[in-house]
């Protein structure tokens, strides 16, 4: 495109009319103006009756002033854009009407916050006035290069007219760095873009309010028969949709199931689609916008379909008004034989397996209705769940095999954006608020991760509808919508980002050293893992961490999951723990991925509730193989599927798996001195040489921890911590208890065991001082705010 | 320079725009009396009310569909002479505005001439 682009002209008469079209459309001056018209005329009529020739004066008044409110009315009001593609002719009314006489760049910055589309881009985006005047100062006054980009942008997103929000873009377009900007801002340029396309959206929106839509009028449904019986139970989804706005299809997919409904509805054969695809995939708009189509009078379908009219049939009210089921049937028959007289229905059966199955709020009535599905002959939708569709199906293959069917697949992210773009301004209507861009994303993103009853893009819209509710200073943001998630699913997506979390994470390994001894190179290659995880260096495809904790028992690879979980998630209840030696057969597989309903301790249950979590899978090596492959998927992708086959995320978690298997040859490692780490690869060879885990397993973890075995060093300061945890128990009784040096070696002795690590010690622990402790509470001994101090002796008494 | 732009959008722009708004005017009338789909199914039963009974058949049914069919005609043929006389009305009016349009700004300079002479009526 040539890049030398024609100067603005102040004098032309779009740009005249815009900026008197900015002084008359006001309301008052527009009222006065239709007052004034008013009393001329009368005055006028007035005059003649009394045969004044000053009632000639008082008709061309009235007659100017009437030329003069048509003029504001159709054409000052918004000054429709020329015919050519000059600049002069494509600037919006509303920036023509702020353009000073030899506008500079700064001129275009500071009209921006004037029009609609500027407002729009600032709410929405974050582009405010005083950002675009200041990018402004340091672009070149001549606005010539700002004009040339705005005219591309024009033509890239396919607009009508160059408005306040395409001169904003233009302005930011042609600052140097101006990726790093919009980075800064969490946006691209692609954003920006597609903001424009929003708006015009919108806009377009806005302006197809006041156009009439024709629906067929007094005549449409003189030839067609009456229902008074199908008016009763059933809602006219083509008459609640007459008053509202159009339904937008947006997705190439839904417009293509639509025309194959047409297809169905006007060919020969069975007259039913069976709409099957996930709730919240779409199902419900299509049906919507084939109502809306059918009652198009402009439309160019047939006769044999044109002004029929949609019914959604209520099964509850259906279900309450014949609870027997000889007079239910009856009723159905009854309204099936209306609808089918009347000659225009389409009967809807909305979640269709209500009427296939019996259940609480459904009934079978398959004997009522297959015999007309198998006619033909009434026009029926069916909308159902994929899943519940292949339960019937299994059951009547004859019911299945009489329909026609049409998959309706979840949409996409680009999708599922532009849906939601759709359905903001009706949101926006509903809540008193505004959403912003970052909002739509959040929204997108948390609902593909956390939301699981519902398909996209209906999870989407539904959280972005909660978010509603927690919008602040009226503005629907990226926080608002976690919010909304956290409240209605009840799980914690916020991970904390500030500085007390960032110094947790930079403090790991100390704050993990405050509650477990040693294995200091597993707390490191730990804690490295994860703080690169919290830089953002990690593929958000998988969990955060994946470990495999291999070492004899008792060394503490329990506790240090338990320490993450304190200190990554902040809380100890943060832990989802499954003793794998439960899951031994292969059918146990599906008690690991069961149904929240059936079993809420299932793993996927469980993650669904509590998506940020350390799971902790103790003893693998004792699972059975196909629970081990069930996993990899988890360990890979951090994702599961669940016996409904949704998926549940495990993104947010770190998955720790413990094993005992080589606890031996790790013992005879530390016994002969070598250093674990640079034994490590040996080991890994030598248990896979053991058939114990397999390669492909082993390979599906971040990192593979040794922990070596506890020394009798190590069991000293264990003792101190769990002295530490009496005290803690103790507090509320303003009790303490200390041991001397002696009363330690000696629990030492007696506790320490090599083959069970720590173990023993905590039973030693239980049995010694806290007995002494009992004893002398009750004795009276001790009262509060008193130190019990504990010698080896004492110990030795209480043990013999 | 106000009042030139207005005469200049009156004889161009603005005499489009009134043609355009009598158009949907009209194309809003003829989609509120349907005259097209009334004629379409001029002789079809009102409402269907013999439909239930066509499934009997016999004479019965014969007459039931007979006076339904006649009813239905006799409302439709009410509807496109009352629908259809209105739009041609409607019509007449919008074309003969159309007509005097570009007389309508000399009415003013007319009044004034009228009020300098005097002239009374």
């Amino acid at each position: 495109m040539n890049n030398t682009v024609e100067a603005f002209d102040y004098n032309s008469l779009r740009a005249r009319e815009a900026r008197l079209g900015k002084k008359l459309n006001n309301k008052v001056l527009q009222t006065v103006i239709l007052t004034l018209i008013l009393i001329s005329i009368i005055v006028g009529v007035f005059l003649t009756l009394i045969h004044s020739f000053w009632c000639w004066l008082c008709f061309s008044l009235a007659i100017f002033l009437g030329m003069l409110i048509f003029w504001i009315k159709c054409e000052l009001v918004s000054v429709p854009v020329g015919r050519t593609e000059r600049l002069n002719d494509v600037l919006s009314n509303d920036v023509l009407a702020n353009l000073p006489r030899n506008p500079k760049t700064k001129d275009l910055a500071s009209l921006v916050k004037h029009t609609s589309s500027g407002k729009f881009l600032n709410v929405r985006y974050g582009i405010s006035s005083n950002m675009l005047e200041n990018i402004a100062a340091s672009l070149p006054e001549n606005p010539a290069p700002i004009f040339a980009t705005a005219l591309k942008i024009k033509q890239g997103t396919d607009s009508e007219e160059i408005h306040g929000a395409i001169i904003a873009v233009s302005i930011i377009a042609n600052l140097e760095g101006s990726d790093y900007l919009l980075h800064q801002m969490k946006l691209e340029m692609v954003d920006l873009l597609d903001g424009i396309v929003w708006f015009n959206y919108l806009n377009g929106l806005v302006k197809s309010i006041g156009k009439k839509r024709h629906s067929g009028g007094i005549a449409r449904d003189l030839s067609f028969g009456y229902i008074p019986t199908l008016q009763r139970f059933s809602i006219n989804i083509s008459k609640v949709r007459e008053g509202s706005m159009k339904t937008q299809i947006h997705l190439p997919t839904h417009k293509e199931i639509l025309s194959k409904m047409f297809q169905v509805f006007t060919s020969g054969g069975r007259q039913n689609v069976a709409l099957i695809g996930p709730e919240g995939s779409g199902r419900s708009t299509i049906v919507n916008a084939l109502a809306e189509e059918l009652l198009d009078a402009d439309s160019k379908l047939p006769n044999s379909l044109k002004f029929r009219q949609v019914f959604k049939l209520d099964a509850a009210a259906l279900i309450s008004a014949a609870p027997e089921r000889g007079e239910l049937e009856g009723l159905v028959m009854h309204i099936l034989g209306e609808a089918y007289a009347a000659k225009n229905i389409i009967i809807w059966l909305e979640n269709a397996e209500l009427f296939f199955e019996d259940g609480v709020g459904s009934v079978d009535l398959s004997n009522v209705l297959l015999p007309i599905i198998e006619a033909g002959k009434l026009r029926i939708i069916m909308t159902m769940d994929r899943q519940k569709f292949l339960e019937i199906s299994a059951k009547k293959a004859t019911l299945t095999n009489s329909l026609n069917k049409i998959m309706v697949p979840p949409a996409n992210e680009q999708e599922t954006m532009k849906v939601m773009q759709d359905q903001v301004p009706f949101l926006e209507y509903q809540h008193k608020v505004s959403y912003t861009i970052w909002a739509l994303k959040e929204a997108y993103r948390l609902s593909e991760r956390y939301v699981h009853d519902l398909e996209m893009p209906g999870r989407a819209v539904a959280l972005l509808d909660a978010a509603g509710n927690y919008a602040e200073n009226m503005l629907v943001t990226a926080t608002s919508v976690r919010q909304a998630i956290e409240k209605t699913e009840g799980v914690k997506v916020s991970l904390a980002e500030n500085d007390h979390d960032k110094s947790k994470l930079l403090n790991l390994e100390t704050l993990i050293h405050e509650r477990m001894i040693d294995q200091e190179d597993a707390v490191k290659t730990i804690s490295d893992a994860l703080r690169r995880a919290a830089a953002g260096v990690r593929n958000e495809r998988r969990p955060i961490g994946t470990f495999l904790f291999l070492g004899p028992t008792g060394v503490g690879k329990t506790e240090l999951a338990k320490a993450l979980s304190e200190v990554y998630f902040s809380g100890e209840n943060h832990i989802i723990r499954l003793d794998l030696n439960e899951f031994v057969e292969a059918s146990d597989v599906s008690r690991l991925i069961a149904d929240p309903t059936e079993d809420e301790f299932s793993l996927t249950a469980q993650v669904m509730k509590q998506p940020f979590s350390v799971v902790l899978l103790d003893e693998i090596e004792k699972a059975h193989p196909k629970v081990l492959t069930t996993l990899l998927q988890m360990l890979d992708e951090g994702i599961l599927r669940d016996a409904r086959n949704k998926e549940v995320s495990f993104r947010d978690t770190i998955i720790i798996a413990t094993s005992n298997a080589g606890a031996n040859r790790i013992r005879e490692y530390v016994k002969s001195g070598t250093n674990l780490t640079s034994a490590k690869e040996d080991f890994l060879n030598w248990l896979m040489s053991t058939n114990e885990f397999k390669p492909e397993f082993l390979n599906r973890f971040d990192e593979i921890c040794l922990f070596k075995p506890l020394s009798p060093a190590d069991c000293l300061k264990i003792i101190d911590l769990i002295i530490e945890g009496v005290n803690k128990t103790l507090a509320p009784q303003k009790i303490s208890v200390a041991l001397d040096e002696g009363a330690k070696q000696l629990l030492v002795e007696r506790g320490y065991d090599p083959e069970l690590g720590a173990r023993p010690m905590k039973r030693i622990v239980q049995k010694s001082v806290e007995n002494i402790v009992a004893k002398s509470v009750l004795s009276n001994e001790t009262s509060s705010g008193a130190e019990i101090l504990i010698n080896r002796s004492m110990i030795e008494n209480e043990l013999t | 320079m106000f009042v030139v732009d207005l005469i200049q959008w009156w004889y161009f722009r603005g005499w489009g725009v009134y043609l355009a708004s009598l158009k949907t005017k009209l194309g809003d009338t003829l989609d509120f009396f349907s005259i097209g789909q009334l004629f379409r199914t001029l002789f079809m039963p009102y409402r269907q009310i013999s439909a239930g009974s066509t499934e009997l058949g016999g004479p019965s049914a014969f007459f039931d569909r007979l006076i339904s069919r006649l009813v239905g005609t006799f409302t439709r043929l009410f509807i496109i002479i009352f629908g259809g006389f209105l739009i041609i009305l409607e019509a007449i009016l919008g074309v003969c505005l159309a007509i005097i349009w570009p007389l309508i700004p000399l009415l003013p300079i007319l009044g004034i001439a009228l009020t300098v002479m005097g002239i009374r009526l």
